[in-house]
């Protein structure tokens, strides 16, 4: 998987806090650790990133208003 | 009507409105409308405590007067209306406790209590004089009217459709609706700014401006829901901020068409409409309320910590607990490595005794076997041999016996003590049957032969 996987934000979020409780519950073995690790570097990274940026486009919307406007 | 805007009269007609010109008493208007005020003075010479629609208020802000149009309906239908009177002084004084009292201004169409005198003036017509209004009355009709307007919205059920939404973990992307000029957007945009430069944290928001009280707010912010809805794929929330206004004009948040477009936003709607008195419908529909344009943008980073506080804390534990469990997988081995060391050793160190008393064993026997071996061998050669001494003197002895058997039986032995053998032609004779007269017979004795002729035989009986 890459960073620029389309994840849902929440779902990144759960599925990092399902890791994170199951490290904390001790369930996870040395053979799991490096993936598990590496996917919820992954997911924080991509929550991260959510939390620092929007890729909405004001004139996109405005666009779109316009554009609905013009359906009427 | 038609007939005079017509313009055209028949004959018949102008010769009858002059017929009797002369002969009627004619008044002029200003006279009538004398009479019309004396009368009206003697007929209503109090005042009078009225409730009425206030239809218009129709201030004119030039004079300060205000020409209110007062109706009542019943059934939907105006029954009764006229025109009424608020001179600026009485206005001023009633405006400012209504204000304080509603937390609305008189405006239109609210019902009022009011005191006031039936007034005609020639120049103006009939016309009420309001001389006070009662606050207390608007205010229970607008308490009613919220109570009606929660009432509707829970009898279709719709009461707490906003409030249901799930609020979304990141509530980034926010349509705001409120006025770009407003002291409460200032705000908003201003804590969110901080927040982006305190902790990086970054909001998507655009303006869908909008009239926040008074009358055309109704209408206003329902447009901009609707064209919200348009876009709604880009919005996470819709933010409704006021600020700055009091608690003045804030009945539209209670009527029933804003309410319901509010309750029924398909996104969590959050108000941020600032004000000290109770909250209005909107306020209570609405997925979340916050007292003011501030607090609601701190709710909405309080949101960005809630996810980041964690993400940071799993950043740590996923550190710390890789750490852990990789030192606690390498202690284990570590001990099962020296646990096996030494059980190995002591296994190895216990088979080597064991293998080391076999061999002991081992050489110990062989050499009893060996020995017993060679006694066996030793005894059984002594027994061979004495065996092998009897064995040939029996076989002695009985070869002794036989050869005296066999001499026993030898003939000659026989011949010697007298006996002997009497043959014919070669053949031995046993009975006397066997030889007659006359035959050559001769007789075997110990040492040599004798040669006969038979005389006679004889049988013995």
């Amino acid at each position: 998987m890459t960073m620029s996987e389309k994840i849902n934000y929440t779902k990144a979020f759960e599925e990092l806090q399902q890791i994170v409780e199951e490290m904390e519950q001790g369930e996870i073995t040395v053979d799991e650790l490096s993936d598990k690790v590496k996917r919820a570097t992954q997911l924080i990274k991509i929550c991260k990133t959510k939390l620092r940026s929007t890729e909405e486009d004001v004139n996109k919307i405005l666009r779109e208003l316009q554009s609905s406007d013009d359906d009427r | 009507m038609e007939k005079y805007s017509s313009g055209i009269c028949t004959f018949r007609e102008i010769i009858w409105m002059n017929s009797d010109f002369y002969s009627r008493k004619v008044f002029s208007l200003f006279d009538i409308t004398i009479l019309i005020q004396e009368t009206i003075a003697i007929g209503f010479p109090d005042t009078y405590w009225i409730k009425a629609e206030m239809n218009k208020l129709n201030h004119y802000p030039h004079s300060g007067h205000c020409y209110p149009d007062l109706v009542e309906k019943r059934d939907g239908k105006v029954i009764a209306q006229m025109r009424a009177n608020l001179w600026r002084d009485d206005y001023h004084r009633i405006n400012d406790l209504f204000t304080k009292i509603v937390k609305e201004p008189l405006k239109n169409g609210i019902k009022i209590l009011f005191l006031a005198q039936v007034t005609f003036r020639p120049e103006y017509g009939l016309a009420l004089r309001i001389i006070d209004i009662d606050p207390s009355f608007t205010l229970g009709d607008i308490e009613k009217e919220k109570q009606e307007t929660l009432r509707r919205l829970k009898q279709k059920g719709i009461y707490d459709r906003n409030r249901e939404l799930q609020m979304p973990l990141l509530p980034q992307r926010i349509a705001i609706i409120s006025v770009e000029t407003s002291n409460g957007y200032a705000d908003f945009l201003q804590v969110l700014q901080g927040a982006k430069e305190s902790w990086g944290y970054h909001f998507f928001h655009m303006l869908f401006p909008s009239v926040l009280q008074g009358e055309q707010a109704v209408e206003q912010i329902i447009f901009r829901l609707n064209q919200i809805r348009q876009v709604i794929r880009h919005f996470d929330v819709v933010a409704i901020i006021r600020g700055g206004g009091g608690d003045v004009g804030l009945s539209c948040y209670n009527h029933y068409d804003l309410a319901e477009a509010v309750a029924c936003f398909p996104i969590p709607v959050l108000t941020g409409i600032g004000h000290s008195t109770n909250e209005t419908v909107v306020e209570m529909v609405a997925c979340e309320n916050a007292i003011t344009p501030t607090k609601l943008a701190e709710f909405l980073i309080q949101k960005f910590h809630n996810v980041s506080v964690p993400l940071q804390k799993a950043e740590e534990t996923m550190h710390d607990m890789a750490i852990e469990v990789l030192d606690q997988s390498k202690e284990q081995f570590l001990s099962e490595v020296k646990l096996f060391r030494s059980v190995a050793i002591g296994l190895l160190s216990g088979n080597n005794h064991l293998i080391r008393a076999q061999a002991q064993a081992l050489s110990t026997h062989t050499k009893l076997l060996i020995s017993k071996a060679e006694s066996d061998v030793e005894l059984r050669h002594e027994g061979m041999k004495k065996e092998a001494v009897e064995v040939v003197s029996r076989a002695k002895m009985k070869l002794e016996n036989y050869q005296k058997s066999i001499s026993i039986l030898d003939p000659v032995n026989t011949l010697k003590r007298g006996y002997s053998i009497t043959r014919l032609n070669g053949k031995t004779i046993r009975s006397s049957d066997e030889a007659k007269k006359g035959d050559q017979i001769s007789t075997s004795v110990f040492d040599g032969r004798i040669f006969s002729i038979v005389d006679k035989t004889d049988k013995m009986k």
